[in-house]
Parts: structure tokens; sequence; C-alpha cells
């Protein structure tokens, strides 16, 4: 605590006039600065005396001319100090002003005073009057001085110093003025400060309620989360864990606080996790590409199944990602069992009806004796119904795999000629038991040998045709292979049948479904065809497309990548 | 006199749709339905054509093939191979003289199989 801290702090709780009107307060400080300091004076200069006196450096008759008059003014301003710190400041500031006004003129003569050169003098009761009291009372104070002045004169027997009067008028008037503009500008100011007061108080509480509101809310989202049994992981923008359940933990062997805060990199380094899977895993989890959703990967003993979502504020601007890893062991068992299941059942499903084909085929081809021509016919229908069991059989067990991922495109060489040759083959006699027409067209530029999978293509050809012709009740069906450009060639079905509603274009590649044309199911079929044959297209990296019209026919049009032999 | 065919399968149905095929193709047919018979038969005849499913029981497709390649009595012998299965199917195209993929027609059978009359 150095002595200047001590010092100042004194000084101000002396000067210092505790008042509700700021203004009030203010002018009776610097009154009381004022009076310390004369006080000070005054003191400094009777100790002044009395010690010279007290050394025998001058008689008292000469010190006593300074010294009273000190010791006077010490005294007064005492007086006036605790008038004004325990009473009133405007009386204080009245009785100083003119104990000064009356102190002025004892300084020189009157003459001097009034038209002389200490007529500056009276200016002082003038500019501080303003000060001390209220801005206005420097007109006051003008008023007396000048009453003073023509006193003066008389006195001293000159004529009144109107120049010096309108002079200080105009003192007055300056004082005033900037007496009062800076007064207004204090009152501005203390106003600007109780408004900015009011507006931090206010802000501050609704702060306060809002933080509130966040903590219940954010107590909220956390039981919320801590409730869901899935694993739930949010990523911000850089890739960085923020936020986990407890539900993940248990999921990949890891705990919260290893996971929080840790890159995607460092979370998806774990001994547990396959190379092949943690690629993968780190491309749906950095992308969010939503065609790797319901993404499995395999985890230590467990399979989990991975969503991954962007999550995008109001002005879709990227926040993070949200990760939802879900405990698939037991359904990925059940797919499994599943998909084993059905290439049993279908094994064995196809197994004796290739053998009714089989004797089927022979009894037609007379090999247990000729037949004659009904048993003919009756033989070859034994053998298109056991086919179309056989293509219903085939079908699902394509649906199963697809499904399970398993089914794998076989690519080697093969000719659009031939495969064409095949479809008629197949799809001849169909057509013409319907009465409709079947047109196959090859385009010549179309290259003799390509690299595809020849029966996957051929099924994509017989399905398509197999619809064209199953949905049309005249005219023609037309298959056309041709190519579409340097790198894709197409198989199209044109076909003059009801068309497609367009409604039904929603789903009617998906599968299981079929159009319903009223209640009655005209067409049979298990609704797999079109599902197929866009779930091999896509394997292929291809697409397809239909174009309808109700009542005029159906355009599918399939485009694959042209490959051609090295 | 006309040729041999030996039918190695043991399915019930498939050994008749062989049989007959092979029968209306012009061969004498002979049907064995087990892989362990069948193994000490092709040590007593001399067939032109032997027809193999690789999924007889007993005894492994391959193993009975490895035996008919390495017999020098047999090196005349068409052998015909019967499988389910496509991969395994291209694996033995090397091996075999023909591969057929299940299931086969008996008239595409029928066909195939005349071509491989040794006395033409």
């Amino acid at each position: 605590m150095n002595p200047f801290n001590s010092l100042s702090k004194f000084l101000n709780r002396l000067t210092d006039v505790p008042s509700t009107d700021p203004d009030d307060s203010r002018r009776r400080k610097i009154l009381n600065i004022i009076l310390i300091g004369m006080v000070t004076a005054a003191g400094v200069t009777a100790l002044w005396m009395l010690i010279i006196w007290a050394l025998k450096l001058a008689a008292m008759s000469d010190v006593s001319s300074i010294l009273v008059p000190s010791t006077v003014a010490m005294i007064s301003c005492l007086i006036v100090y605790a008038l004004n710190r325990y009473w009133s400041g405007i009386v204080a500031s009245a009785m100083f002003l003119i104990s000064l006004m009356y102190i002025l003129t004892l300084t020189d003569t009157p003459h001097e005073l009034s038209s002389g050169r200490s007529i500056y003098l009276l200016a002082i009761p003038i500019i501080i009057s303003s000060v001390l009291l209220n801005s206005r009372a420097s007109l006051v104070f003008w008023g007396l001085i000048s009453i003073q002045l023509i006193y003066l004169a008389q006195v001293a027997g000159d004529v009144v110093n109107i120049p010096a009067i309108m002079s200080f008028f105009f003192l007055a008037i300056i004082s005033w003025l900037s007496s009062r503009s800076l007064e207004q500008a204090l009152r501005d100011l203390r106003v600007i400060n109780a408004e900015l007061d009011q507006r931090v108080a206010e802000r501050t509480s609704e702060l306060s309620a809002a933080f509130f509101r966040e903590t219940i809310e954010a107590g909220r989202r956390e039981a919320i989360l801590n409730s869901i049994a899935d694993g739930v992981v949010v990523f911000d923008r850089n890739g960085l864990a923020i936020l986990a359940n407890p539900s993940i933990t248990s999921l990949i062997n890891k705990s919260q606080k290893q996971i929080i805060g840790s890159e995607l990199n460092t979370l998806l380094d774990s001994p547990e996790l396959k190379a092949g899977d943690r690629g993968s895993l780190t491309a749906l989890l950095e992308k969010s590409a939503k065609d790797l959703s319901n993404f499995r990967v395999t985890w230590g003993k467990r399979t989990l199944s991975v969503n991954a979502a962007e999550v995008r504020d109001d002005a879709n601007r990227s926040m993070g990602t949200v990760a939802v890893f879900r405990d698939f062991t037991r359904e990925a068992e059940l797919e499994q069992m599943k998909n084993t299941f059905m290439a049993i059942v279908s094994h064995e499903l196809r197994t004796p009806l290739n053998a009714i084909l089989g004797y089927a085929e022979m009894l037609k081809e007379g090999v247990y004796g000729q037949m004659n021509g009904r048993q003919h016919g009756v033989s070859e229908r034994i053998m298109t119904n056991t086919q179309r069991l056989l293509g219903i059989v085939s079908d699902l067990l394509d649906q199963a795999q697809i499904e399970a991922g398993r089914l794998k495109i076989q690519m080697a060489p093969c000719r659009p000629a031939e495969l064409l040759d095949n479809l008629r083959g197949v799809m001849d006699r169909i057509a013409s038991d319907k009465g409709v027409g079947l047109v196959t067209e090859l385009d010549p530029s179309m290259p003799p040998i390509l690299i595809g999978d020849s029966q996957r293509i051929q099924q994509i050809m017989v399905n398509l045709t197999g619809n064209a012709v199953k949905f049309s009740e005249k005219g023609s069906v037309r298959v056309r292979v041709f190519p579409c450009d340097k790198n894709s060639w197409r198989i199209q079905t044109i076909d003059m049948g009801k068309g497609i509603p367009e409604d039904a274009l929603g789903y009617i590649f998906e599968s299981f479904r079929q159009v319903e044309w009223g209640s009655t199911r005209q067409h049979g079929g298990v609704g797999l065809g079109l599902s197929i044959v866009k779930q091999l297209v896509e394997l292929m990296n291809g697409d397809v497309v239909v174009e309808t019209e109700m009542g005029r026919g159906s355009t599918f049009t399939v485009t694959l990548p042209l490959i051609l032999p090295e | 006199m006309s040729e041999l065919a030996l039918v190695i399968e043991d399915d019930e149905d498939l050994a008749e749709i062989f049989g007959q095929a092979l029968g209306a193709a012009g061969f004498t047919v002979e049907i064995i339905r087990d892989g362990l018979a069948a193994q000490e038969r092709i040590k007593q005849v001399v067939p032109t054509v032997i027809t193999l499913d690789m999924h007889i029981p007993h005894i492994s497709g391959n193993v009975l093939l490895d035996q008919i390649k390495a017999d020098v009595r047999l090196s005349k012998t068409s052998v015909v191979v019967a499988t389910a299965d496509a991969q395994m199917g291209d694996a033995l195209r090397g091996v075999a003289d023909l591969v057929l993929i299940k299931p086969i027609t008996f008239t595409q059978l029928r066909d195939l199989t005349f071509r491989l009359h040794q006395n033409n």
C-alpha cells in the first residue's frame, strides 16, 4: 500500500460529499477541493509567520498583519467546509463566493479595482459561480459584481466602467452556456449509462434464462441419447468425435472417454476391425454416401450395421455427421441361415422339377413309345408348366442371392447374336401361343463379340421380353440390340400393350410388386422379373429406364457398358 | 456291335435321362449307381463314353476322374462330366472332354453325345 495511494484515499474521503443529486455532489466536492487548498495555503502562511516570529526574525507587529488574515481565512474556510459538508452546498457556495467578492476588494485600491489593473480579479467570482452553483449563477454574480464595480467607481470618484461591465456580461454568458452544456453532457451520459445498465440487466436475465433452458434441454437430450439402445457417435465437420452415448461402448469396446475427442481414424484403429471394413467404414463416415447405408462391418465377434447421415444447419451448411451403430449379429446370423435355407430349398425344389422336365421331354421324344398328337401336346404342357415353376424358383433364389450380395457377375466373351437366338428359342412359342408377334433386331454396327455375363444378359432379355408379351394382347413385341455410343450398348423391348399407369412407375422395379389391374390377377408371376432385371443391370454398372403411354404400349431400355475383348 | 457308354450316376431320375439319351444316341448303356462299384467296373471294361456325375457319394468325382485319365486302356474314352457348380465346370474344362452344367435336357444330351461315336 504505497503512501500515494493512501494519501489520495484520505483526500477523497475528505472531499467527497454524498448526495442524491450527482450535480450537487460534484459541485460540493469542487468547493471542498478549493477550500482545502485555501486552508492549506493559509495554514502554511500562518505557520511560516509563527516560525519567523519564533525565530525572532521579525516582530509580532510585522508578522501579525499577515498572520491574522491567514488565520481568519483558515477558520472561515473550515466553517464553510463544515457548512458544505453537513448542511447545504448551495448556502456554503453562496457564502464562499460572496466572501470572495469582499476579500477581492481588499486586495487593491478602489480605483485600480474599478478601472485599473485589478479589475480582472472581479471576473473570478463570475466564472467560479457557474461551477459551484447552478449554471445561471454566473449571471446573478455578474449582477452583484456590477453593483460592486459601480460602488467602487463611486468611492474612487471615477466614471462607471461600462465597457468592463459589458465584458463581464459576455463573460457571464459564456460561463453560463459552457457550464450548462457541460452539465447537459453529463446528464446525457448519466441517461445513457442508466439505459446501458438496464439493457445489461435485461440481457443478463435473458441469458441466464436461456442457459437454464439449455441445461434442461441438454439434460433431456442426454437422457434420450443414453436410452437409445443403438450406439450413436456424432462427428463434427473435421471428423472429431464430439458425442458418444453409452451404448456404443459395448459395441466397439472403447469407453466414452476414449471415443469423445478422438479423430475418426483413431476410433477405427482397432484390431477387431478388418482392414477392408475399416476402409469402407471410413469412406462411409467421411462422405455419408447414401448408397452405403445399411452398411455391415464385422467388429470383433459382432456384426454391426452402420448408418451415417450428414447434419446440416438452417443455411444448409454441414455441421457434422451422425453415425448410428446397431448390433446386427443376430440379424446377420438369421440372414445367413435364411440364405443357406434358400439355397438348400431351391436345390431341393429344382432337382425334382428337373426330373419331371426330363421325363416329360423323353415322353415327347418318344423314348417310351410313339406318342399320339394329344399325348404329344400334353407332354409339352407338362414341360411348359414345369419350366414356369423352375423360372419362379430361379427368380426366388436369384433375389435371395442379390439381397445377400452374393450374386456375382461373370465376365466372359459373349455373342449378341447368340443371345437373341436363344431368346427366340425360349420366347417364340410363348409369343405365338398368345398371338403376339416377336421381332428381334440386331443392329449391324453391333460388335460380334463383347465381354459380359451371357447368362445374366440372357436373363434380362427373357424377363423383359416375357413381360412385354405378357402384357400385350395384340400387335408385336420388338427386341432391339444396338450400340448407343462408343462406350455403351442397349437392349430395348418395345411392346404395344396396355401401358403402365403413372403411379405404378414408382414401384414396378421393386421386388414382389406388380401393377394391379382390378381385383383379379390376370397375369400371374410373383413380381420379381423387373426387380431382378434392375438389380442385375445395376450390378453390371448399367441402368434401365421405361417410357410408357397408356393404351399405346411401353418401351424398356437397358443401357450397359460396352466392353470389347482385347 | 454298338459301343459302350458307362453312366456313373446315383440319382435314379438323372440316371434314367442319361441312360435314355445315350441309348437314343446309339450306345449300349450300363448304369452304375455307386462310386466304389464304378471304380471297379472301369478296370474291367473299355467304354467309348463315360459320363461322370461329380457329386456321387462315397467317392470324390475328382478321384474317379483322375483314375480314368491315368488308365492307359481308357485313353481313347471320352469323359463327359456333369456338375451343378459352374465354377467346378470351368475348372474341369481342360480335363474332361465335355462339361455339362446341370440341369441338362434329354435332347441336348442325346445330340451332344451322338458326336462322341468312334466308329464314324
